[in-house]
């Protein structure tokens, strides 16, 4: 068919040509998001090592899941990684939006700038520089505690502080993400709000907490159950710098679900990433329910 | 926000955290630029530069091959996303046609479907297909993203609809009005995308490391954990130095494309982080 029959036949029709514009995302998304989920929702039945044959267990992952020690550490160490990162995060980057979204500070652009060069950084890259940085015996930060006369810390090799660690590369990198969330947000604040509430004689405490954080609330929410998700998706910065350890303690969700296809266990990955995804969705839904502003009705 | 002029406790807080955000990018380009013996004898100093790390880092590692793979795919990927996400975006803005609103329900339901349940099954396709170790592996999943369909559909739908009549009053096929009247209008929206799409498959880490495992195929990012975990497999004496200073000197050419895109395109950059929180 030449171009010409094309454009006429199709793109000159109002109702084909719609169907013609979307087809493309959905013959991608069939062919790798559909077909590998619902391969993926069989598999999760299955007992398959990557060879030969496969065998139907009903709900026997899931079963091995739950009840797997591993599982629920693997849980358990996003959790705490959770509980180092958000509250951190959202604080910091209402403080660093609040500081930048005064009208008359001078050099403004700069400082964005400079909050946001980590979130551009590759991760990969950076996790690297963490591993010479935070290294026991020749690293950066070691170096300047002897400095001061303090001893050696294992910040990659005691499991006291190596999700610390972790969540400090996590934090760098993503909170000038959160500090242009939460700045547009505010920005959204209109400035007479607080010429009444100081007319009235608020202070700025006061004006902080009833004003700027119930306007922001949405854009909080939205960073929440963005930080929820990456958080449980954690992949990449234990596999680069830890490699799960020391001993396990930073085999995050996400990196436990990359060691089943190491493992060759293919049928628990897929029943692992299933439960995950319920996990995230769950607390994704927990996490915009608590943030919602008040005045929204259900 | 309160119009008060900021005092000096202010910038003394702001130049910290600015500080605290770029040190560690600082410190890991001067350092590369050390005698590799240095970095761990005198991790401060910066003494005489040198490119030795450099040049022990272009002998041993194919990062070469990782810049030439990743240039690849983000050209591929980009003029893929570039092209089919506003064009579905159009579709879905401005006009009218049965079964509409559940195809775009499809789309925001995709939005939130993590990237890890799918890591396991697509490898599976892969290997069935005979696509491990191949540049259509890297390309194609997710290669047409319904986050940038969305983004370009609100992006759209702020178009008069006079000025899409008026093209087909001039008489212009459907794909015209898209090309000639929809495309030059939303410049701004299509350069924001560019950038956060080049930011994207750039950073990409997951897919690349289950789907390639040849050197001939790795991207740069799945270049550099190869390297780092050398490091933690050798830590014997003055090679040990000599590693770091690869690692650091690897890190840092991989670092510069996009921190050079980000201070030349500020804007775009910022406008496409916040296009995704807009959503709510």
């Amino acid at each position: 068919m030449s171009l010409a029959r094309l454009d006429r036949t199709f793109l000159r029709s109002t109702r084909l040509s719609p169907y013609l514009f979307i087809a493309p995302f959905f013959v991608v998304f069939g062919a790798f998001g559909i077909y590998p989920l619902i391969y993926a929702l069989q598999l999760s039945f299955m007992r398959w090592r990557g060879a030969g044959e496969a065998h139907w267990v009903g709900a026997g992952n899931y079963l091995y899941l739950l009840t797997s020690p591993e599982f629920w550490a693997s849980l358990g160490n996003s959790a705490v990684m959770w509980l180092l990162i958000v509250p951190i995060q959202v604080m910091a980057g209402l403080g660093g939006a609040v500081l930048l979204a005064n009208a008359k500070l001078r050099l403004r652009g700069l400082f964005r700038v400079a909050f946001i060069a980590p979130f551009v950084t590759p991760l990969v890259a950076m996790a690297q520089v963490w591993i010479v940085v935070f290294d026991q015996d020749y690293g950066l930060v070691n170096y300047l505690l002897n400095l001061v006369g303090l001893p050696d810390v294992g910040w990659l090799t005691s499991t006291a502080w190596s999700k610390p660690t972790l969540a400090l590369l996590f934090l760098w990198k993503t909170t000038g993400f959160a500090i242009i969330i939460l700045l547009a947000g505010l920005q959204a604040v209109p400035g007479g709000v607080y010429e009444a509430a100081a007319l009235d004689g608020a202070s700025r405490w006061r004006q902080f907490w009833s004003i700027t954080v119930p306007l922001v609330r949405r854009s909080m929410a939205f960073l929440v159950v963005v930080q929820t998700l990456a958080v449980f998706q954690m992949f990449a910065e234990p596999f680069v710098v830890t490699e799960g350890g020391p001993y396990g303690s930073t085999t995050t969700a996400g990196l436990y679900l990359y060691e089943h296809i190491t493992a060759s266990d293919l049928g628990t990955g897929a029943a692992n990433s299933f439960l995950l995804v319920l996990l995230v969705f769950g607390l994704s839904l927990v996490s915009v329910r608590l943030l919602r502003p008040k005045d929204e009705v259900s | 926000m309160n119009q008060t002029r900021p005092g000096p406790l202010q910038y003394v807080v702001l130049a910290l955290l600015a500080i605290v955000f770029l040190y560690p990018i600082w410190w890991a380009v001067s350092s590369s630029l050390k005698p590799a013996a240095d970095i761990i004898a005198d991790p401060l100093s910066i003494g005489a530069l040198t490119l030795d790390n450099y040049r022990a880092m272009f002998a041993d590692v194919p990062i070469g091959t990782g810049f030439a793979n990743t240039a690849l795919v983000l050209v591929v990927r980009g003029a893929m996303t570039m092209f089919f996400c506003p064009l579905a975006g159009y579709a879905f803005a401005k006009y009218d046609f049965p079964g509409k609103n559940l195809l775009f329900g499809v789309v925001l339901l995709t939005l939130m479907l993590p990237t890890l349940v799918l890591i396991i099954p697509l490898l599976l396709e892969m290997s069935a297909l005979g696509w491990v170790n191949t540049y259509q592996a890297l390309i194609l999943p997710g290669s047409i993203d319904a986050f940038s369909i969305f983004w370009m559909r609100q992006t759209i739908a702020a178009i008069p609809d006079e000025l899409i009549d008026a093209g087909r009053v001039d008489g212009a096929g459907e794909f015209g009005i898209f090309a000639r009247v929809v495309l030059p209008v939303i410049r701004p929206g299509l350069a924001a995308l560019a950038v956060l799409t080049t930011m994207n498959v750039y950073n990409d880490f997951v897919w690349p490391v289950v789907a390639v495992n040849d050197t001939a195929h790795q991207t740069l990012q799945v270049v550099l954990s190869t390297l780092a975990q050398n490091v933690t497999g050798n830590r014997i004496g003055a090679d040990f130095a000599t590693v770091w200073g690869e690692l650091l000197a690897a890190g840092s050419i991989a670092m510069l494309p996009l921190l050079v895109i980000f201070v030349l395109l500020q804007r775009h950059f910022i406008n496409g982080i916040l296009a995704g929180s807009v959503k709510g």
